[in-house]
């Protein structure tokens, strides 16, 4: 007899709990949005000069849905600009010092600034557009490089408009050294600087990086004279405040702000403090507020500051209440574009925390201040950043599993994401070795790596990473080795309504209706594959190149080794380990498509390759028979199928072997492989042909890493197992990248499995859950997001938004509110939403 | 009653091939852990409620999924029999000329007409249910076979146990019991754990709900019994009890059965479950053409299961070893959408 899955009471909807008055006010305050009357939204500036632009535009390449707005936002950002007196000197200097000193100037001396009432942290508005700072012939070539005939903008945008995927030199996305800016102070990080400036020749001094070197030490001296006018605020309110208790809090921050973080925190409160402001500042510095701007293992190294305020009698529960307020700031990042819709341009920011994982010898590194803030999370919950990262591994301690799995099951589906330490430290070996960095990335201190963004792992402090700047569709390989390099439709453009004739884009591949055999159409295959990824090299390198010449970001710079070793902006390929990643998108779709098309036309002979491509063309009409084999006979990814599974790895071996050979020109970053996936593949499924699996064009790609949507019939153990089979799978001890582990994307890949609440029903099943995360360290992949959903209770939302305002859905990391998604999203959220709802 | 299929084949020279309806990975109800569970097809008891009822016949059957199919026609124009007809419905199968040869499911493109039954060879069966070695591993879990009632194919579960077994393996059987003493030398050996029905105390009640009297049922879980006590295998005994409205339901079969229980079974039973009714079977029964008694029938209250298990616990057993599954929890007023989709949810 088998138990059929009941249908269970759901839970009521997560509201956060144990709430403070004063965190419930801010919280409260944050969430009015649009009607508060303090926000955080963007403040422009300019030079003043008729030629200065703000918008750095080539930040939303990899935003599709801004590109109509580009023009738009760069001419409204200069309207609204207000003008800083400048120095009389300031255009002789070079372009990082302009900047550096704009900046700054920027920060200390206009924007307004304000604490709320209650917050126990300073440092409120730092969402900037601040000039770039060029010179009339700066502007111009800059100009040239991005709007000209085939400069990057028009570049971007024909990568994208054919069904490629994006690319574009992309702020934030890296772990800075926090660890270091808090250790040593800005005092320290200054004097290092000013210190290996005096040893420069003084031709060096002379040159470009003693400019640098320069640059950057006025960035380092911007966190102290900004705290210097906050602690003058503090202790203007001070005066002000009626109430004993808010006024002694008010000396107390204007104390902390004389001190931190300019010297090294003495206790935790400062420390806190203290890296608010720093990171805050990176924000200000790159002109966009917080893509992937992580914290990496806070647990880690603010512990010895909890560990000795808890001892000098901090009250644990007040600690909590700082980080409290630490979380309310990290969520005005959203108040950007406020007034241009509800959650500006995009709802996910991705401001990152790494909780756990192992440590030196394989400890593990779970302390007290990692379960602290776990419990942040659980009061502060549903709320979307910072967003959380639990690092687990085979050896989690049995405490850290029953609280992950207690607020798994207490909530809607994971508060954060699960990365898994042995995938994951494998994939940075593998970079050490494919990219020739095993001086930076060693067996003693891999796991010191943390994920950014989503789940992007990189080493911490000296990676540029540069994840989510390129965004490849694989999938496009299949189109042009079935057409032999052109696109399978004409493009048409919406916004001209011109429809462009089909060219001859990728190599000639031959005509796919005369292959006789499957491997020449996998060869066919290979060599448009090469030929995509090289096309997204290129079309990366347009920005790239533009960047490293006329964006410096000097402050930011400061805090990743290796650039002031090097005197060289972290733009300009400072950092350490210099990687940008290439993520692919649409994996399942492309293996699923290949798998039919063998299927189909080679082993079953269903069809000919030329009724295959009748259909694709004609998106399926007419064709639904065949539609339906492609999609209900063909094999599948995500099934634990080995024969599936490894044409699946054939893919994933051929793409990150090609990713590897390529490096930018222009700053010869390394290309590493992922897959994090973002949203593109809902919005390039509207892009995109029909394909071979069955799928017509508008109906959604394949998300990252997972199966193709309803593909994973098999359930979760099944989906996990394929999963970590096409990175790689296990071996014995010793033989492989990592111990036994195997990793083919040292970037991560996103996983995202939906379960029935049934799962975590009762402490029983919670158990087995629990054995189900173990098990998947073993056999799955990087990084999980663990859903618990239920259809009726989506499709109420759907019918009633206004009773569901804060309920949660993630994608792959992708967090957002339900009913702030649109109907085909919300749709395919439903789908997804039971393992055994097939 | 469905006596005509539990005519079985003899269980002979197929020592390596079995006929199954299912597979379930990440299983939680079948046993301890995360499991695997293999269902084996045809039964020895025909359960008025059955909620599997492709379960019965050991035979291979053919059923047409309505919401699959796209209306296309093929599966009529291969069928040799002329077995399909195009209806105001859909697709309906003429049972009485089906030979269930599989060619309409074969060419069905959308895998709307199905045959439930596959036969597996025992390696690639043990392979396929190793995969997920890792997950049993980590939550003490294993393999269970389940049915229908796999002691109807006795020497292929026996040398599948043994080939679980020689990998170390935790291995459960969940049996109806019915079945002639020497089935139980074929499994019991290589089995740790045998999860056992006792649906109903009274024989006469028994025979009238499954078609068959309990006599032979109770007579082997006695045997099973005896054996823990003497210290043979399977280590572990669970009782389990299908809580039937109208049928089982009752607070005298519930002491009778733990009365037996605590009479005859003394102190080898670990765990006692009562698992309620459900209806998610509702379209199994409309797609294989059988009515079902219990279509309309209400799903079991909270308190109403609650009750039974307090008159469980007072039998005389262990109270600690009674346990519950499955009562409704909300007024049921399922609309047509809603059973379709909580049905399939039960044949993936
Ligand atoms: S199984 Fe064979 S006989 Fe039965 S309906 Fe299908 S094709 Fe006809
Ligand atoms: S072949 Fe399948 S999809 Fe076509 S009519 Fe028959 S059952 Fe429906």
């Amino acid at each position: 007899m088998s138990t059929a899955v009941q249908h269970q009471a759901m839970p009521p909807l997560r509201t956060p709990r144990q709430l403070s008055p004063r965190i419930q006010w801010l919280r409260d305050y944050y969430f009015q949005g649009a009607d508060r009357k303090w926000n955080n939204q963007f403040l422009a500036w300019s030079t003043g000069t008729p030629w200065d632009v703000q918008f750095n535009e080539m930040t939303f390449y990899i935003v599709p849905e801004t590109y109509a707005l580009l023009q738009t936002l760069r001419g409204s950002f200069r309207q609204a600009a207000r003008d800083i007196a400048l120095p009389d000197d300031f255009w002789t200097w070079s372009l990082p010092e302009r900047r550096a000193w704009f900046v700054k100037e920027v920060m200390v001396h206009h924007v307004p600034r304000e604490i709320l009432p209650g917050d126990l942290l300073a440092g409120a508005r730092f969402n900037l557009q601040t000039s770039l700072c060029l010179t009339e012939a700066e502007q111009k070539s800059f100009d040239t490089a991005l709007l000209g005939r085939n400069g990057a903008r028009a570049r971007m945008k024909w990568f994208h408009d054919h069904g490629y995927g994006n690319a574009g030199a992309t702020s934030g996305h890296l772990v800075p050294d926090h660890a270091m800016a808090l250790k040593n102070g800005w005092r320290g990080i200054h004097a290092d600087l000013s210190d290996r400036y005096d040893k420069l020749s003084q031709t060096d001094q002379e040159g470009p990086r003693g400019a640098q070197l320069r640059a950057m030490m006025t960035a380092a001296t911007m966190p102290r004279e900004l705290a210097a006018a906050y602690s003058t605020l503090c202790r203007r309110l001070a005066n002000e405040a009626s109430d004993q208790e808010r006024r002694q809090e008010l000396r107390r921050m204007a104390t902390h702000l004389e001190h931190v973080p300019w010297e090294p925190p003495r206790t935790f409160w400062e420390a806190v403090q203290a890296l608010w402001l720093n990171h805050m500042l990176i924000m200000s510095d790159e002109n966009y507020p917080g893509p992937g701007v992580s914290f990496g293992r806070i647990d880690q190294y603010l512990l010895p500051y909890w560990e000795t305020s808890l001892k000098e009698g901090m009250d644990r529960e007040f600690g909590k209440e700082i980080l409290k307020c630490f979380w309310v700031h990290c969520n005005t990042v959203y108040d950007a574009m406020i007034r241009n819709g509800r959650q500006g341009i995009t709802a996910g920011f991705g401001q990152l925390i790494t909780l756990s994982g192992l440590g030196p010898d394989g400890r593990d590194m779970t302390n007290d201040l990692t379960y602290a803030i776990l419990e942040v999370i659980d009061d502060m919950s549903p709320i979307l950043e910072p967003k959380p990262n639990v690092r687990l591994h085979r050896n989690s301690p049995t405490a850290l599993m029953d609280k992950v799995v207690d607020m798994i099951s207490d909530s809607q589906g994971a508060p954060f994401l699960l990365n898994f330490d042995e995938r994951s430290m494998a994939g940075m070996m593998r970079e050490a070795e494919r990219a020739g960095c095993r001086e930076w990335i060693r067996p003693d201190n891999v796991h010191d790596y943390a994920p950014v963004g989503c789940l992007e792992n990189t080493m911490v402090g000296n990676d540029r990473s540069g994840t989510v700047d390129c965004n490849l569709n694989l999938l496009k390989a299949v189109e042009l080795a079935l057409t032999g390099g052109r696109d399978l439709l004409p493009f048409h453009d919406p916004m001209t309504g011109k429809t462009e004739p089909v060219t001859q884009a990728g190599p000639s591949t031959g005509d796919a209706a005369a292959f006789a055999r499957w491997e020449q159409f996998w060869l066919a295959y290979s060599e448009q594959t090469a030929y995509i990824i090289r096309k997204c090299v290129d079309t990366y390198e347009c920005s790239e190149s533009a960047r490293a010449v006329y964006f410096p970001t000097p402050y930011l710079s400061c805090l990743v080794r290796g650039c002031a070793e090097k005197g060289r902006d972290v733009t300009r390929g400072g950092a350490e380990l210099n990687f940008t990643t290439l993520e692919a998108v649409t994996f399942a779709t492309t293996v699923d498509s290949l798998l039919a098309i063998k299927y189909l036309v080679f082993d079953c002979q269903k069809c000919s390759m030329a009724e295959l491509m009748a259909a694709l063309r004609a998106n399926w009409s007419g064709f639904e028979v065949l539609q339906a084999m492609a999609r209900n006979k063909a094999p599948k990814y995500g099934r634990d199928d080995d024969e599936a599974d490894a044409m699946a790895r054939q893919v994933m071996d051929l793409w990150t072997d090609l990713t590897w050979q390529h490096r930018t020109t222009s700053t010869h970053r390394q290309f590493r492989p992922g897959m994090l996936s973002w949203n593109y593949w809902a919005g390039d499924g509207f892009v995109m042909a029909a394909s071979a699996d069955g799928r017509p064009r508008g109906q959604f790609l394949s998300n990252a890493i997972c199966p193709s949507n309803g593909a994973d019939i098999k359930g979760p153990t099944a989906n996990a197992n394929s999963v970590g089979k096409v990175l790689g799978g296990r071996a014995a001890e010793g033989t492989a990248d990592w111990d036994d582990t195997f990793n083919c994307l040292p970037n991560g890949a996103s996983h995202t499995i939906t379960f029935h609440p049934a799962i975590i029903r009762d402490p029983a099943h919670q158990n087995k859950f629990k054995a189900f995360l173990k098990g998947y360290a073993e056999n799955g992949g990087t990084c999980l997001q663990v859903n618990m959903l239920d259809p009726d209770m989506l499709r109420d939302a759907q019918q009633h938004p206004e009773n569901y305002p804060h309920l949660l859905v993630r994608i792959t990391g992708y967090n957002t509110y339900f009913t702030a998604i649109g109907k085909e999203l919300q749709n395919e959220v439903i789908e997804r939403v039971s393992h055994q709802g097939y | 009653m469905h006596a005509t299929e539990n005519d079985l084949p003899a269980d002979d020279a197929k020592d390596s091939l079995a006929t199954l309806f299912e597979i379930q990975r990440l299983s939680t109800e079948d046993g301890p852990g995360i499991r695997t569970t293999v269902f084996f097809k045809g039964c020895s008891l025909a359960c008025a409620w059955c909620h599997n009822p492709e379960s019965i016949s050991a035979r291979p059957q053919l059923h047409w999924i309505a919401s699959r199919c796209i209306g296309c026609g093929t599966c009529g124009t291969v069928c040799p029999e002329d077995a399909l007809k195009r209806t105001a419905e859909g697709v309906a199968i003429d049972r009485a000329h089906c030979t269930t040869c599989g060619a309409c499911a074969a060419e069905c493109p959308s895998t709307a007409m199905e045959i439930i039954g596959t036969h597996w060879h025992l390696d690639a069966l043990v392979h396929e249910v190793l995969k997920d070695q890792a997950y049993f591993a980590s939550s003490g879990g294993g393999v269970t076979a389940g049915g229908g009632e796999p002691g109807l194919q006795a020497s292929f579960l026996s040398a599948f146990l043994q080939a679980l077994k020689q990998a170390n393996i935790h291995t459960a059987v969940d049996t109806c019991g019915c079945y002639p003493a020497q089935t139980l030398d074929a499994f019991l050996p290589f089995t740790d754990l045998v999860l056992y029905d006792i649906k109903e105390i009274d024989p006469e009640r028994h025979r009238t709900f499954t078609g068959r009297g309990n006599a032979q049922i109770l007579d082997n879980l006695r045997t099973i019994g005896a054996r823990m006590v003497s210290g043979a295998a399977p280590q572990e005994l669970w009782i389990r009890t299908p809580v039937i409205p109208q049928a089982t339901a009752t607070e005298a079969n519930i002491a009778g059965i733990g009365q037996w229980i605590a009479a005859h079974l003394k102190g080898t039973v670990a765990r006692w479950e009562l698992c309620a009714f459900n209806n998610l079977c509702r379209d199994k029964y409309l797609r294989l053409d059988r009515d079902w008694s219990y279509n309309s029938q209400p799903l079991l209250p909270l308190d109403t299961l609650e009750q039974l298990a307090d008159v469980a616990r007072r039998s005389g057993v262990d109270p600690a070893i009674v346990h519950w599954s499955g009562p409704t929890r909300k007024p049921p007023a399922p609309s047509d959408e809603k059973q379709e989709r909580s049905t399939a949810a039960t044949t993936a």
